[in-house]
């Protein structure tokens, strides 16, 4: 169980919007990470076969997807970033019309269905119009859509985007429980929804993969240390730019720094253990404070 | 999956709300159909208010009198009973539809057109001389017009072959019943379809286009049947949806009006009040044939909506098209001397005008008319487009997509 791709571009017009990525996926779950327009949902669009690579190939257990068709459609379970549905539709009526063009029988489908619906915590609504589920609720049938056809490979586009924090992490903890035997593909530019849940991680910035591993590796291999001083007031200025820093928090006597470098910023400078969002700050800097990137 | 497809279809509010209007549009009509007949009684009065609706039924009744076989003799009759009515009458201009034993002017009409073929209209005083003319050679005149007509009209002899083989299946003598309630159906219910067969092709655009639109084409697309199955459910969808929102709508219409004014007069053929036409139906016939085309016309309307969506992405061109096609190219049949204008959409709506053109296709000897090679022309065209739309949508590529949607808004 091996999707692959090598060498895979995709232009778009003049940009380049994924540059000669090359990667190997098997079951575990996979976090892609990256700000937002570093190419991680043309990437994604590409591993759902839902647009051809301008260059390069993705292969799953060695052959083509795009060959494979509707093979390698039956394996896919997708939610994409921007989860479109059929706002007339039940939630039921809607999980029953994707069951069928996922070409699951009907008395499958109900059974299904029901069990799904209950594991993500939508039962109740299930007799309500799509179109009246909050945000939040919506992306849980998404996630049960997904899952339909207990898919192989799940693929998970900013599954937490615009959703407030607990039902973010009533997500993450939902999809850790989805990834056994499975692949799964998750994507985000918030930094807090792979550190716990993801094995491997993947860095994403202009259209390439700089940066491939667990999250100790990435930590480790930080060059820079994590450091917390407090500073004066009127020196932070100075501070936020001479060094990324990731966490400003004011209190009695001055200003607490949560800092990245390479030697100790201050006398009273203490050594912090580095985290993925330190990580992230450091190769992200300043585009890391995108929407919810705090969270 | 079909089921799935329709339910959503149907589901839909906009869609259940044009639904709503269609249906009621479909009575309103009927009732308006109703309303065009006029009755008026011994005294003069013209029914006015409820009574209306039995209007239909109670001419019916009376022309019915004269129901039958056109006989020479019958005809004279008929100018005979005219004459007198109008010599009794003290303005010598009798009412007909008050003086109960009168005859229908639908016969006198006949008859006058037989022996006034070089002016379509007919005068009072072409009614006045029937009571004067021996009507024992009517047919044999009916007969010699029908040939002059043919040699007329064809513009080659194979044309001309088929024009006297057309009219030599006319039946002599012509038989009578009153015809009024397909007459004035056979208008109306085209006015219906003109509106069928635009909304249609927005109903069927939206069965495509809700997927972009919802932004739920990522989903769809990405699932085992999201580019087979799925896609050919979507076009029979389409295609089901047309039939049934459309023979809804018709049935409606049809139920309510004839169900008021009667069906009498169905197997009255359509020379009786057009002598010279070249197709041999029967007033009932000429009805079906225009819903028939109708259907016809909406079945290429959902499928052109159909692929022009799948094309772009958006429903928000295609649905301009029928439009295009059954409304503006009036003006271009209309404006036109060409034959080949007269092959466009527009004559499937047209029906009862299509009837009385005599236009031709021709390949070698073989030659067609125009309403029955209209006819398989627009099936052809709908059912050649649907492998199109079945490709186009296999086919998505959400890169294309963002490229058409991004053009389209630059357009805008």
């Amino acid at each position: 169980m091996e999707l692959r791709f090598k060498g895979v571009s995709k232009q778009y017009g003049d940009v380049l919007a994924v540059d000669n990525v090359s990667y190997s996926m098997e079951t575990g779950v996979y976090g892609l990470l990256g700000v937002n327009g570093a190419g991680k949902t043309t990437l994604m669009t590409m591993l759902c076969a839902v647009t051809r690579p301008t260059a390069g190939e993705i292969t799953w257990d060695g052959k083509d997807i795009f060959r494979l068709g509707e093979r390698y459609r039956d394996l896919l379970g997708y939610l994409p970033q921007n989860f479109g549905f059929y706002p007339d539709l039940s939630v039921s009526d809607y999980m029953m019309y994707i069951a069928s063009i996922k070409g699951i029988r009907p008395d499958t489908a109900k059974k299904r269905i029901k069990e799904l619906l209950e594991m993500v915590g939508v039962s109740k609504y299930k007799g309500r119009k799509m179109k009246t589920l909050s945000g939040g609720m919506a992306r849980r049938v998404g996630i049960a859509q997904a899952m339909l056809n207990d898919p192989k490979i799940l693929v998970l586009d900013e599954p937490t985007a615009g959703l407030d924090p607990n039902e973010r992490i009533r997500f993450r903890n939902l999809i850790s429980g989805l990834a056994e035997d499975r692949l799964v593909l998750l994507s985000t530019h918030i930094v807090s929804d792979v550190e716990f849940i993801a094995e491997q991680i993947i860095l994403m910035k202009d259209g390439k993969f700089f940066f491939t591993g667990t999250s100790e590796e990435l930590t480790s291999g930080m060059e820079e240390g994590v450091w917390s001083c407090t500073v004066p007031s009127d020196k932070v200025n100075q501070y936020m730019q001479k060094y990324p820093v990731g966490n400003v928090k004011h209190v009695s006597g001055g200003v607490e720094l949560r800092l990245l470098s390479k030697t100790p910023p201050s006398e009273n400078a203490v050594r912090e253990e580095a985290t993925l969002e330190d990580v992230f700050l450091l190769y992200f800097g300043e585009k890391a404070g995108d929407e919810d990137a705090e969270i | 999956m079909l089921k799935c497809e329709l339910k959503k279809f149907f589901s839909k509010k906009t869609n259940k709300a044009i639904l709503t209007a269609l249906l009621l549009g479909a009575v309103i009509i009927s009732f308006l159909a109703v309303d065009n007949m006029s009755y008026t009684d011994t005294g003069e009065e013209i029914t006015t208010g409820f009574s209306k609706i039995t209007a239909g039924r109670r001419i019916e009744a009376e022309k019915n009198q004269w129901k039958g076989e056109l006989t020479p003799e019958k005809i004279a009759d008929a100018a005979k009973s005219y004459h007198e009515l109008k010599q009794s009458d003290s303005e010598g201009v009798p009412n007909l539809e008050s003086e109960k034993t009168g005859p229908p002017l639908d016969i006198l009409y006949f008859a006058a057109k037989i022996y006034q073929t070089e002016n379509d209209v007919i005068l009072l005083a072409d009614l006045d001389r029937l009571a004067e003319t021996d009507h024992g050679h009517i047919y044999d005149t009916y007969a010699d017009n029908l040939q002059d007509v043919a040699v007329e009209y064809a513009k080659t002899p194979e044309q001309e072959k088929l024009l006297t083989e057309q009219f030599g299946k006319i039946k002599f003598p012509v038989t009578y019943e009153a015809y009024d309630a397909w007459e004035i159906m056979a208008e109306d219910a085209e006015m219906y379809i003109m509106v069928l067969v635009v909304v249609i092709g927005f109903l069927a655009a939206g069965i495509i286009d809700e997927e972009f639109r919802t932004h739920a084409e990522k989903i769809f697309f990405t699932t085992k049947y999201g580019r087979s199955k799925a896609v050919r459910n979507k076009i029979i969808a389409g295609m089901l949806a047309t039939t049934i929102v459309y023979w809804a709508g018709i049935g409606i219409l049809s139920l309510i009006s004839f169900g008021l004014m009667g069906v009498s007069g169905f197997d009255t053929p359509c020379q009786i009040d057009d002598p010279y036409i070249m197709y041999t139906i029967t007033k009932g016939q000429r009805y079906l044939l225009v819903v028939v085309c109708g259907y016809i016309a909406s079945l290429l309307s959902a499928a052109v909506t159909m692929l022009v969506t799948a094309k772009m992405h958006t429903e928000k061109v295609a649905v301009f098209i029928p439009i295009l096609m059954y409304w503006v190219s009036y003006i271009v049949v209309r404006l036109t001397v060409v034959d080949a204008a007269y092959f466009v959409p527009y004559i499937l709506v047209n029906m009862d005008n299509a009837a009385k053109y005599y236009i031709f296709f021709q390949i070698g000897n073989v030659v067609f008319r125009l309403i029955p090679f209209v006819m398989v022309l627009y099936v052809a065209v709908s059912i050649i487009l649907l492998p199109f739309i079945y490709r186009s949508c296999s086919r998505y590529d959400s890169a294309k997509s963002i490229k058409k949607r991004s053009k389209y808004l630059e357009v805008k």
